[in-house]
């Protein structure tokens, strides 16, 4: 029976053609083919009671006429004429009650920013920052490849010296990127020094001749949620849209928290695989189809799927290895270039590693008096950046049984000099030994494999005691 | 005759290679020490020429071998040794074998300086000077030589000072301006002597024995510990007595030979030290990957032009296998 043509008389009584039978009880009286409505009848006629008994033998002639002109027209499949706006192609336009003419169909705007914007690089999160970029700010990213040495040589030629390695390193992202053609930079805010650095760097990088749009958040930190959307519609995309950006934003969250749940589990497994290589790969896999990842459901699929990838994985863990906590400063704790990949180096030793620090805890669910509730031996006022967070988590370590924790900051990171006082009592009071490291952009690989290795040689032998 | 087992430890650091025997029941048979003078290769073929002669070769087999200090793996790939430790673990596995109740160690060497805390015979904590070499003994050696004193009689000279002067060791420009006024006015040279000396263990204690909690016995070993006088403000400012050992400055070459000693002791049928690495010509040679920006300098160390061993490559890309 769905064979049957198309705008045949009795079309809307087939199920299959919904639209068209909603269409036709929105509107009966509009279809020019129902010919019970337009039979004669006396009262609706427009002819008032005292008219002229003539007009009204005249009027109910014509309609007569007309009544059987339609009735001669029965069988008649082809076109009729009708008094309508021809419909624009595509989508049919909504017809209205209220207007006679149709309105045609605004053309989609295109949103789309026709602007490479770049962020700096911060270990796995340029996964989010794309996605940011793509489906918030709706324009183009630049994918910055891997950092190499060149990178953190054009950031200190071009930082003073005493600056901290978080700012000559992304000085030397920026710089990269302006060289890959990026004509948008990004830059955070932050509690410390950090909250300065845009300007900074936006300084430095103009009088270097580069010119660039800098969407610099420290600019609208603390102020409300649209002096953020002003900035970034002022900067990048005048178009953005609002309802997008919001859910794009949603799904960044939802991204961050998948890639940090995911790199939990990552240090905490990876250094007992059988067979070497079998976590970076499932990892770098899992980067991919995350950064693919275009709505919330690719990303919790993404995520669903490396988990189960990473679970796959043989492991040989004994039942009690050794376990070290990474603490300290939100730049180089986390991002693995800053601090030489001291993840790796100390998964390659055979140790359970867990970091609290990052985008997840820090950002998404940080809440410093709750934490400081925690400490309340230790701090007393939340002392910066990462400091609250950096203590509660060494704590907590001390508390679980870790074997050591690891400190890392940048050269001269004040907030977390100040922290180490209370990490050096909570080692003492705990009995854990602390491994206290600073970066710049000097520190050299020999220098850091000796202090991990004679680290992990003591709490080794600690713990075989 | 079943020739003695005896296992060799050699620690080649910036500014002197040590090294030493130790037979099976742990004890030092012989002894070296000798400036590197920057060339740890030549150095390590000097002391191992210098241990072979104080041993009777023909009773005594060196059946393991371990290397550490800064050259470490370069030394380890020459001598093919069996255990290549960093000095952290080496000082603290020698020192308590030789003081099972020491609960501090305090250890100042050419270019850095360490401590480490022990409870009952195991190292528990550490920290090592980072980013900065300042109040070590290549501070004090180039004092010495801007005062036309031989760093050996640094201590005796201090010793002699009833007012030491005060000089500020927190970074050794600094400390040199400082010490450059002191001479200009005319102080006496062994009170500037001294002031060093002291400037160095206050320095020490400020900044590397910085949150850690000082228990006796205290033992201060490496290079600088042979300065009486440093270990007299040390005496001063712990005021506890400091000890150190004859053989202090041997501690890394010793605590070496006795990870090897545990290492080989399973491994029966290692093959016997061939005291003949002279023989051999080491060229080590640095190359730069070119296979990313990174540009890994990629060290590689052969040994009569075959390549032994490789480091320096932060992935698979750069690296550089011995032929097999």
């Amino acid at each position: 029976m769905s064979d049957k043509p198309n705008g045949q008389v009795g079309a809307p009584q087939h199920a299959a053609d919904a639209s068209e039978g909603i269409a036709n009880v929105v509107a009966p009286k509009a279809d020019p083919r129902d010919y019970a409505a337009q039979l004669p009848s006396g009262n609706d006629a427009g002819l008032g009671a005292d008219e002229p008994v003539m007009l009204h033998l005249a009027d109910f002639a014509g309609r007569a006429l007309d009544a059987l002109d339609n009735v001669k027209r029965r069988g008649f499949d082809g076109p009729i004429a009708t008094a309508s706006t021809p419909q624009l192609q595509g989508k049919p336009a909504k017809k209205s009650k209220l207007r006679l003419v149709n309105r045609p169909p605004r053309p989609k705007r295109d949103r789309h920013a026709r602007r490479k914007v770049a962020f700096l690089r911060y270990g796995y999160y340029d996964i989010a920052f794309k996605f940011c970029v793509e489906h918030v700010l709706d324009a183009d990213f630049v994918q910055l490849p891997e950092p190499t040495r060149r990178t953190v040589e054009l950031g200190s030629a071009n930082s003073n010296d005493f600056v901290c390695a978080p700012f000559k390193h992304i000085l030397g992202d920026y710089i990269e990127a302006l060289e890959l053609g990026a004509d948008v930079l990004v830059q955070f805010t932050g509690p410390c020094r950090l909250g300065y650095y845009g300007e900074m760097q936006e300084a430095i990088l103009r009088d270097m001749g580069y010119e660039f749009d800098m969407l610099n958040f420290a600019t609208c930190a603390g102020k409300p949620v649209k002096e953020y959307v002003a900035e970034c519609k002022r900067k990048v995309n005048p178009d953005m849209s609002i309802s997008a950006g919001i859910s794009g934003m949603l799904t960044v969250f939802k991204m961050v928290e998948c890639l940090d749940a995911y790199n939990d589990y990552y240090l905490a497994n990876a250094g007992f695989e059988v067979r070497k290589g079998d976590f970076a790969r499932a990892r770098t896999e899992f980067f991919e189809t995350m950064r693919a990842a275009a709505t919330r459901q690719d990303v919790d699929a993404a995520f669903a799927r490396g988990i189960a990838d990473m679970k796959a994985i043989e492991i040989d863990k004994p039942a009690s290895p050794v376990r070290v906590g990474l603490v300290g400063e939100y730049f180089t704790a986390v991002d693995a270039p800053s601090n030489l990949h001291i993840e790796d180096k100390l998964l390659a030793m055979r140790v359970e590693l867990a970091r609290l620090m990052n985008l997840t805890n820090r950002n998404l669910r940080y809440n410093e008096p709750n934490l400081r509730a925690s400490i309340p031996e230790y701090a007393a006022f939340d002392d910066g950046p990462t400091s609250s967070l950096t203590i509660s988590a060494a704590k907590k370590y001390a508390q679980e049984g870790f074997d050591g924790i690891v400190h890392m900051k940048s050269s001269g990171c004040t907030p977390e000099i100040d922290c180490m006082p209370a990490l050096q009592r909570i080692g003492r009071e705990y009995g854990i030994p602390m491994l206290y490291l600073s970066f710049d952009s000097q520190t050299s690989d020999t220098g850091l494999d000796t202090r991990l290795e004679a680290f992990y040689d003591m709490i080794a032998m600690r713990k075989a005691r | 005759m079943a020739k003695r087992k005896a296992y060799l430890g050699v620690d080649t650091g910036s500014i002197s290679t040590k090294g030493v025997i130790i037979d099976e029941n742990r004890q030092i048979i012989a002894r070296s020490y000798l400036w590197t003078e920057g060339n740890p290769v030549a150095a390590a073929k000097r002391v191992v020429a210098e241990l072979g002669s104080q041993i009777d070769q023909a009773a005594v087999e060196v059946r393991g071998v371990g290397t550490t200090g800064s050259a470490r793996r370069l030394v380890g790939a020459m001598l093919g040794a069996q255990v290549v430790k960093n000095e952290i673990t080496a000082h603290a596995v020698g020192t308590t074998f030789l003081h099972p109740d020491v609960r501090t160690i305090l250890e100042i060497g050419g270019q850095d300086s360490k401590i480490i805390c022990i409870e009952g015979g195991i190292a528990v904590d550490y920290a090592m000077n980072t980013l900065c070499a300042a109040g070590t003994g290549a501070f004090l050696s180039s004092q010495a030589h801007r005062l036309g004193v031989e760093v050996e009689d640094f201590g005796e000279l201090a010793l002699q000072s009833k007012h030491p002067a005060n000089i500020a060791a927190r970074c050794t420009v600094f400390a040199e301006s400082d010490l450059v006024h002191k001479i200009q006015v005319g102080y006496p040279r062994e009170d500037i002597v001294a002031g060093l000396c002291r400037a160095v263990a206050t320095n020490y204690l400020n900044n590397v024995g910085k949150g850690k909690k000082i228990v006796g016995p205290v033992v201060f070993q490496g290079g600088v510990s042979k300065n009486a006088g440093v270990v007299h403000f040390f005496e001063e400012a712990l005021g506890q007595p400091v000890l150190v050992d004859p053989d202090g400055h041997l501690m890394g070459a010793f605590g070496a030979a006795l990870l090897a000693a545990d290492a080989c002791d399973s491994l029966s049928d290692a093959p016997a030290f061939d005291f003949n690495v002279a023989d051999f010509e080491f060229k080590t040679r640095e190359v730069v990957c070119q296979k990313c920006a990174n540009h890994c300098e990629v060290i590689v160390v052969y040994r009569d032009g075959d390549i032994i061993d490789s480091w320096g490559n932060r992935c698979d890309k750069g690296a550089i296998k011995p032929k097999a």
